[in-house]
């Protein structure tokens, strides 16, 4: 009878998942939104700060091994936020590039399907960071490397710019400056 | 009405068959057997085998092991079928997108294995609703294949959501007809196989299972008769911002 009821409320929450990426998708269609407007920017050189080593092994010798911890934690939650934040971004411009992979221009296309590439990396990229800041929350001193994650959303807004300055070649130190 | 053989049990056991043998003609027709070629299998075999197991119920001269063997081989068929397509399905959507596919299929070969695992110990866990193996084995392996079909397009839908691939009309008509059909049966067989339920209850999670898969077949005669949205797809304007530190850094970059 436990598991009857396990299953059943499994079943439930699985139909209840189904029933609304349905309903979010149907909405999609019907009210296409501006993904451009959902980007936020991002201060890449606080972001290069939290995840630079070398600040790591300087705030390790300048403070106590508890001081530390406590210091590494707080940054390791800045580098989460840091990180969704790009992600966020990364998934914005996935939507963009798919809109602009239909365009009629070849070099508009291919720089679109570069833009969503780059996008989907750096998503995953991001998804494999955050699980091991998570990691590195429960052990402070185990060190992190996000740089990865950096890298990869530094492609990805190349690929938005060159895809910005196809689509509207009037504006393009504009385009590059949102992200 | 609620009665086992009354006029709607065998409406709701042979009408959905009939039109999903229509809908294989139409996707024939429509040429989207090239699209997704497991489908049209899957249409064609499954409403085939029920129909024979709909025969073999009713047929005076099928003894009941009988019955219980064509309801084994239908079973077996249409969930192999089912597996290939959520893997045709799953294979369409990555296709364009090289950065993600083998991440992708790993995480679902990982993720399959799991769902193996977990529908087996469901399967060791469950008491069985007969003493006859042939009868409690094959609502076992139903509860089985509807655990792991369930958390396979749950999988599919939720690893698309997140990286907002992008749907194609059929495709995600498919797996949403697919998703709803493995859950709502799940709950029926769940219900069948481990909370012993009496006569009348399993005449009544039967009517419900039938009705299910009537909406599904009606589910997927929408994606496939009712043509989709055209939406105009404008250029999108990019928004500013005055990251000039950002702006420095993309030039370098694309320089490089």
């Amino acid at each position: 009878m436990t598991l009857a009821i396990i299953l059943v409320i499994a079943a439930a929450l699985g139909l209840t998942i189904v029933l609304a990426i349905a309903i979010s998708r149907s909405l999609q269609i019907s009210r296409p939104s501006s993904p451009s407007r959902k980007i936020e920017s991002i201060d890449v050189e606080a972001f290069r700060n939290l995840v630079n080593p070398v600040e790591d092994d300087y705030l390790r010798h300048r403070l106590s091994p508890s001081a530390f911890r406590e210091v590494q934690r707080k940054r390791l939650r800045a580098t989460a936020k840091y990180i969704r934040l790009a992600a966020h971004n990364a998934a914005m411009l996935v939507v963009i590039g798919q809109a602009a992979l239909a365009a009629s221009d070849p070099t508009t296309a291919q720089a679109a399907r570069l833009l969503v590439d780059d996008g989907l990396l750096l998503r995953r990229n991001a998804t494999m960071a955050l699980m091991r800041i998570y990691i590195a929350l429960a052990w402070p001193g185990s060190g992190l490397a996000a740089s990865p994650v950096l890298h990869g959303y530094e492609r990805l807004s190349g690929s938005a710019m060159l895809l910005g300055r196809l689509q509207n070649p009037a504006v393009p130190v504009r385009i590059s400056t949102v992200l | 009405m609620l009665q086992a053989h009354s006029f709607l049990w065998n409406y709701l056991w042979v009408a959905p068959n009939v039109l999903l043998l229509i809908l294989a003609f139409l996707w024939w027709k429509r040429g989207y057997g090239e699209q997704l070629p497991s489908f049209f299998a899957f249409a064609i075999f499954s409403a085939i085998g029920d129909l024979a197991v709909f025969w073999a119920d009713v047929s005076p001269s099928v003894s009941a092991l009988d019955f219980w063997r064509v309801a084994w081989a239908s079973l077996l068929i249409e969930s192999l079928l089912k597996f290939i397509v959520i893997g045709a399905i799953f294979a369409h959507i990555l296709r364009p997108y090289a950065s993600i596919s083998r991440v992708g299929r790993r995480l679902t070969s990982g993720f399959g294995a799991v769902l193996v695992l977990l529908a087996t110990l469901a399967a060791a866990s469950s008491r069985g609703d007969s003493t006859v193996r042939l009868i409690s084995g094959l609502h076992l392996v139903e509860q089985t294949v509807f655990i792991i079909e369930m958390g396979l397009v749950l999988f599919l839908f939720l690893f698309a959501a997140y990286f907002h691939l992008s749907w194609d009309r059929l495709s995600f008509g498919v797996l949403l007809g697919f998703g709803i059909s493995a859950c709502a049966h799940l709950v029926g067989w769940a219900i069948s196989a481990n909370a012993e339920p009496s006569a009348y209850g399993r005449t009544l999670l039967d009517f419900f299972g039938m009705a299910v898969h009537h909406l599904c077949v009606l589910i997927w005669f929408y994606y496939v008769l009712v043509p989709h949205r055209v939406t105009t797809k404008s250029p999108v304007p990019l928004p500013e911002n005055n990251l000039a530190v950002w702006n420095r850094e993309l030039e370098r970059l694309l320089q490089q």
